[in-house]
């Protein structure tokens, strides 16, 4: 690994600690108030609002991409910190942004903060585009990548300028596959919640009523995930097979 | 404009890949209407100094350029040039055909549109310009049932004429080839060089070849580069039977490649 690179990654990790430790500070908020059983019917309303939330985390994603890929040059310090960071983010199993999104869920409503519901969702939605966005961008750069360099030159030579050439050639052919990486961000972001409301749901209720409602709606979830991998799947089969007719 | 004896001059042109120099002070004239050719040991710097007459190189970042380059009169450092402008007068066209993937049809008409205003062009006007285009790269008569194919199906040869004829509804002064017959066969090698010498003329023609037997066949006029510098640019014939340089002889006569 060369030195600049060190230098990037050891920015990207520092900055990462940063956020864990605040994080981290709210848990342990949680913790001096003591164990409860955690308030279930607003944990299930901010976390199907959370979905929403994703998808405009995803189209975020996918503008970023777009100027990281097209705008930035290749040795510009702040592509390479993006896609320092970008690498560390997608790298981090899901269940745990999942966890520290409920940690911090629990640590507001129980550190008296229920007052501060706005604050708390921010903490959320911040949460889930951690989730969310950094694998979206890096789909969205491969599929942009993937778009092979003859074709842009071609139009190129044709005389068209840098927005030409990406609205004409270069989205419509990376579609399917920006696409698919998007549907793939989602899938991750249903199965943790998913996960999230399994595990409070058997970590924390005894009540067996309570539980049957919530398990209906954790294997919809999966299944919701599930059916979003698969369609990212078959896209990013659709994508390549073009790539390669091409 | 068009009369001007010469359609590219460059005038101490030096370039550099980062650190690495990739052109030595080249001074070279290009005759209008001819078809010259640059030949060359690889990476002697042919295909940039072609790169450099419609500054498509500087696409790849980390590319410095000093000196004088002038397209018909027009030096193309300036700050008043149309880079959009200077490559519809300066085509190009690359060692491995790369046709977009649309109809071929709409890569005809693909430099056009990006060209002129939304919509401004009828159904009929542009049957023409296909027809036109096509029937000039002797592709009218295959492919005037397969307009709506896509491109990239056809074959190689068919493709590289493509490539060529989707230059020309843009009247360009001078088209430039980077070893255009090298992803070709025999045949479609002479069906290239056939068409360039009926187009040559009409159009400047610059190619870069790797085949000599190629530059003799086609060219008027031949340059040798080696090493980023210019070494010698006189008649084909000339250059090919009696090299003055010593490098050049060793080349032409394929003692080293």
């Amino acid at each position: 690994m060369d030195k600049s690179k060190l230098v990037f990654h050891s920015i990207a990790l520092i900055t990462l600690g940063a956020v864990f430790l605040f994080f981290w500070s709210l848990i342990e908020k949680r913790d001096s108030v003591g164990p409860a059983a955690a308030p279930f019917p607003k944990l299930f309303g901010y976390l199907y609002l959370l979905i929403p939330v994703s998808l405009l985390a995803i189209l975020l994603g996918v503008v970023c991409a777009f100027y990281v890929e097209e705008r930035l040059t290749e040795t510009s310090w702040l592509r390479r910190f993006i896609e320092s960071e970008v690498a560390i983010f997608t790298g981090i199993p899901s269940l745990l942004y999942g966890l520290l999104a409920v940690e911090v869920f629990i640590a507001c409503a129980l550190g008296g903060l229920e007052n501060s519901v706005g604050m708390l969702f921010y903490a959320e939605v911040l949460t889930f585009i951690f989730l969310v966005m950094p694998l979206s961008i890096r789909t969205t750069q491969a599929a942009l990548r993937s778009v092979a360099t003859p074709i842009r030159e071609s139009a190129y030579v044709l005389g068209a300028n840098q927005w030409q050439v990406l609205f004409n050639r270069v989205v419509p052919l990376a579609f399917p596959a920006i696409f698919a990486g998007g549907c793939r961000a989602m899938s991750r972001a249903l199965a943790t919640v998913a996960l999230l409301i399994g595990i409070h749901t058997w970590g924390y209720t005894p009540n067996a009523t309570l539980s049957a409602g919530i398990h209906s709606r954790f294997v919809l979830l999966l299944v919701a995930a599930l059916l979003f991998s698969v369609l990212s799947s078959f896209l990013m089969e659709k994508s390549a097979l073009l790539q390669y007719r091409k | 404009m068009v009369d001007k004896k010469y359609s590219i001059e460059t005038e101490n042109l030096n370039l550099w890949y980062g650190d690495f120099q990739a052109l030595i002070d080249v001074n070279v004239q290009i005759l209008a209407g001819e078809i010259t050719a640059l030949i060359g040991p690889s990476g002697c710097g042919k295909s940039t100094l072609l790169r450099c007459f419609n500054r498509v190189n500087e696409r790849y970042g980390n590319v410095t350029t000093k000196g004088e380059i002038q397209v018909l009169g027009k030096n193309i450092y300036d700050a008043d040039v149309s880079l959009p402008e200077l490559r519809k007068t300066v085509g190009m066209v690359f060692q491995r055909p790369n046709p977009l993937p649309i109809s071929v049809y709409e890569n005809i008409l693909f430099g056009l549109r990006i060209h002129s205003p939304l919509r401004s062009l009828t159904r009929a006007e542009s049957d023409e310009i296909v027809e036109e285009a096509l029937t000039s790269v002797f592709l009218w008569d295959d492919l005037k049932d397969k307009l709506k194919v896509r491109a990239t199906a056809l074959q190689l040869e068919q493709q590289q004429k493509l490539c060529i004829a989707r230059l020309l509804p843009l009247k360009p002064q001078i088209i430039l080839m980077d070893e255009p017959c090298s992803a070709l066969d025999a045949k479609g090698t002479l069906a290239i060089e056939e068409l360039m010498s009926v187009l040559a003329g009409t159009y400047t023609f610059l190619i870069v070849t790797h085949n000599m037997a190629q530059a003799r066949r086609i060219s008027s006029e031949c340059i040798f580069m080696f090493l980023g510098e210019l070494i010698e640019h006189r008649e084909t014939q000339a250059l090919f039977e009696t090299p003055h340089n010593s490098k050049t002889a060793d080349y032409v006569q394929m003692r080293y490649a």
